[in-house]
């Protein structure tokens, strides 16, 4: 194999791909070419259409119009198994495994080894066994332990390798790194580059600009449903890249609010829960705390015992001085602690409701005077939130699953701030959100700082963390290993401290807490 | 052993209650073998609903119409009896019965409504058609018919009751399709997560009208053995047979939400549920006592494997 004649060869070439959906254009006339072997990048803000046309690839959507060729053929990808066919694996966003089956039946879901017309249990364990050696895998622990109890960062890589499984020629990644950290993400990149020089393409959709530089060979941005434009990666800026998306340009990437700290608003000492060891830190009014930690450090369950999701077993919470006991997010709550949840689907929003449901859903006190609902009392709290946090939906009652990531942050976020809590935590606010919505994120974090709310900001991206926070404090197995003014800190330090002893060491050992007890389906 | 455990609470249950029963039920009439072989016999019917019912709750999906199946699948295979046949007569019961399976399938799949309202309405269409035979009069089946009768009523070796060898039949046949094949697997996977198995390129649609018409088939076959045993058909009966084998497959651990289950959980269920009936009975429990005491039964059971699912999860 050449590479050379590998690399220019056009793999897949689209045009004019046009799609609606009801009345509403998804994709509007999507020109794009993606070479054997190339990492081609796909970009553009939430409701772009990258979804669509990705689901146009994988077999899932059909298109209006348009022309799909795979190797210089018209090829009609009616179907999954069509695109199976193609040689064309999609790697969803929202993970698409069954939390029910073991990590070896998901891998080998809809392909199952078969002896004497039955299931061959056997080997299906051993055939993922080998292909987690093969793909260098060992994150992935025992194959046999069901998805339902493991973090979804490891959820994440089951979806790669399950990719990675059959022989692949086209390959789709739908923002893979958005729940990895570093070192998990640096794994997903030496394997993609391998893939690449497999004469693989990779169409690769990513909202983190700095991953995209570092990993691609092209680069298409999408905008309403068009395609902007494509370039060479080594021809292009960031900032070039952020005006292509956005059609307007930014002027800082991540705006550091101004930090005058006022009282301890939130004091924390020695507290323990699952997957947290002993924390104490304290958090100002006006400030910007940043926790910095890789996924499974035990983060996400520092904000649930803050949020009184999860009760603690050990320390104390004091609140302005005085000592409180969360029991529930109700508790949570009365003393003046909110936290906006990393899973917004399952702990956020009301996904079968409305944008205005789930923006009046905390404040039903407020609209409704014993059993009456005040409907004007209520449309002026859901108007007043879609302003001030300029969330983009036809109407305050549309469906909220009809809105774009990023609006959905805004709503998770917005229904707190009627009145807003002394104390905001928020768990990986823009985990799968534009780059737009992302900007309007930060400016809103501003504000609250400015308005003396104290923020709590965990997040696995680091150049935002550390751009964003005050004070950082570094968090790894369930401990504070360092903190200090986050401008006293280096990226290549936070790094080097973050990932010091990775669970890797221990194959057995789990990267979450949530895999202590393990069951197997007969 | 990891069976053993996994069914360790049921296993426990089951000799519990019949320690229970054993104590209580007079003059020890209670733990025979002959008592025990009258349990087996009796329990088969619902056994054999429930395991059909299985793969439906498995897929997050429900059947209401089962009950009113067996009747309509007896009173149709009885009437075709004299003119077609045993033969003509089985293929008839079962035929309307898999009618049935389909058609709640199909509905389930190419519209949008739950499968509770659809089997909510085959239940009542098929118990309509049931009455319309005879004048609602139950149809005896003829004393020629040796064959039809035979099947509910005979004990291969003079102990062993047939209804006993065609359930653990089904149950083999159901539990392997389940648990031993890809069919099995990809039921767990469209129960565990319908858009992941939609992804994957399963045919979610095929899937979900054949399990439908497995449990259609199901309630024909039970329809069979109880029309035999009452050697007659009657359109008013198998009322309340689908709560019962939803009772035996929750209690057997299958869950409503689909994805998670069973069938030697919904078989040791069924077992649970029949011990209760004749217990309840031979210790001379009022009828309307023996409604409340399973009833408690089955939140019991029910709350107690949430529990440790819970436990297991955390």
């Amino acid at each position: 194999m050449t590479p050379t004649s590998e690399s220019t060869a056009t793999l897949l070439a689209l045009r004019g791909i046009r799609k609606h959906f009801g009345g509403v254009v998804a994709l509007d006339g999507v020109d794009f070419e993606l070479r054997a072997g190339e990492i081609h990048a796909l970009l553009g803000e939430n409701g772009a259409g990258k979804s669509t046309l990705i689901n146009i690839l994988g077999g899932i959507h059909r298109p209006d119009e348009g022309e799909i060729r795979v190797d210089g053929k018209v090829a009609q990808i009616g179907s999954v198994t069509d695109a199976d066919r193609l040689g064309i694996r999609l790697i969803h966003q929202d993970l698409a495994l069954a939390p029910n089956l073991s990590i070896a039946d998901n891998l080998f879901l809809g392909r199952e080894p078969v002896r004497f017309g039955l299931l061959d249990r056997r080997r299906l364990v051993a055939d993922a066994e080998r292909l987690r050696d093969e793909l260098g895998l060992p994150e992935l622990g025992d194959v046999r332990v069901r998805i339902g109890e493991l973090s979804i960062a490891r959820r994440q890589l089951v979806e790669i390798a399950r990719a990675l499984a059959v022989r692949v020629r086209i390959l789709v990644l739908d923002e893979p790194t958005a729940s990895l950290s570093e070192s998990e993400t640096e794994v997903l990149f030496v394997k993609l580059r391998r893939l690449r020089s497999q004469g693989v393409g990779i169409i690769y959709i990513s909202h983190r600009l700095e991953e995209i530089s570092r990993l691609a060979d092209r680069i298409t941005v999408l905008r309403d449903g068009r395609s902007i434009g494509t370039q060479r990666q080594a021809d292009i800026n960031m900032q070039q890249l952020i005006t292509w998306m956005v059609g307007r340009e930014l002027k800082e990437h991540y705006p550091r609010p101004p930090h005058t700290p006022g009282e301890v608003a939130l004091s924390v000492r020695g507290l323990r829960a699952p997957g947290v060891n002993d924390v104490s830190f304290d958090l100002c009014c006006g400030e910007v705390l940043g926790l910095a930690g890789l996924v499974g450090a035990g983060r996400t369950e520092l904000a649930h015992v803050l949020g009184g999701f999860v009760p603690s077993t050990g320390g104390e919470i004091v609140i302005e001085g005085h000592p409180v006991q969360l029991h529930s997010p109700a508790d949570a709550r009365a003393a003046g602690i909110t936290l906006v949840p990393e899973d917004r689907k399952r702990h956020g929003l009301v996904m079968t409701q409305t944008v205005g449901f789930n923006l009046a859903l905390p404040w039903t006190h407020l609209w409704s005077r014993g059993c009456v609902p005040d409907h004007k009392r209520r449309d002026a709290i859901v108007a007043r939130a879609m302003k001030r946090f300029m969330i983009k939906a036809s109407s305050a009652e549309a469906k909220i699953d009809t809105l774009s990531g990023g609006n959905q942050q805004k709503v998770v976020v917005g229904k707190w701030m009627e009145q807003p809590p002394k104390i905001l935590i928020l768990d990986e606010p823009t985990r799968g959100v534009d780059v737009g919505a992302r900007e309007e994120i930060f400016a809103l974090i501003g504000r609250l700082i400015a308005q003396r709310m104290a923020v709590l900001l965990i997040s696995s991206d680091l150049p935002e963390v550390m751009n964003l926070s005050h004070r950082l404090a570094l968090y790894r197995d369930g401990r504070i290993v360092r903190h200090g003014a986050a401008a006293d800190f280096t990226p290549e330090e936070v790094m080097a401290e973050l990932t010091r002893e990775v669970p890797r060491t221990s194959p057995s050992g789990e990267i979450t807490s949530h895999t202590q007890e393990r069951r197997h389906y007969p | 052993m990891k069976y053993f455990r996994t069914f360790l609470p049921l296993l426990a249950a089951i000799t519990i209650l019949l320690v229970i029963f054993a104590l209580w039920v007079p003059e020890n009439r209670f733990l025979t073998t002959g008592n025990l072989i009258d349990l087996a016999d009796q329990i088969s019917v619902n056994a054999i609903l429930s395991f059909g019912l299985t793969l439906v709750i498995l897929i997050g999906g429900i059947d209401l119409s089962v009950g009113a199946v067996v009747a309509l699948a007896g009173v149709v295979c009885v009437s075709v009896l004299n003119t077609g046949g045993p033969l003509g007569g089985l293929a008839a019961g079962l035929g309307v019965a898999i009618l049935f399976g389909v058609v709640n399938g199909l509905c389930a799949v190419r519209t949008s409504m739950p499968p509770f309202i659809i089997t909510l309405a085959t239940m009542l269409v098929a118990r309509g058609m049931a009455l319309g035979f005879n004048e609602s009069r139950p149809l005896p089946i003829g004393a020629d018919q040796t064959f039809i009768l035979l099947l509910g009523n005979t004990r291969l070796g003079g102990w062993l009751p047939l209804p006993v060898v065609v359930m653990v039949v089904v149950f083999a046949v159901t539990a392997v399709l389940l648990h031993r094949t890809r069919f099995g697997q990809h039921l767990f996977a469209i129960g565990g997560n319908r858009e992941a198995a939609r992804f994957t390129g399963i045919a979610i649609a095929r899937h979900e009208v054949a399990v439908y018409a497995i449990c259609g088939l199901c309630a024909g076959v039970a329809a069979m053995i109880y029309a035999s045993q009452l050697y007659s058909a009657e359109p008013d009966g198998g009322k309340g047979f689908e709560l019962n084998a939803i009772a035996a497959v929750v209690v057997g651990g299958t869950s409503f939400s689909g994805g998670i289950g069973s069938l030697p959980g919904t078989l040791l269920g069924a077992i649970i549920i029949g011990i209760l009936d004749k217990g309840l009975n031979q210790a001379g429990v009022h009828f309307s006592l023996q409604y409340v005491v399973k009833g408690i039964v089955i939140l019991v059971a029910v709350y107690i494997d949430v529990r440790r699912r819970k436990e297991a999860v955390q």
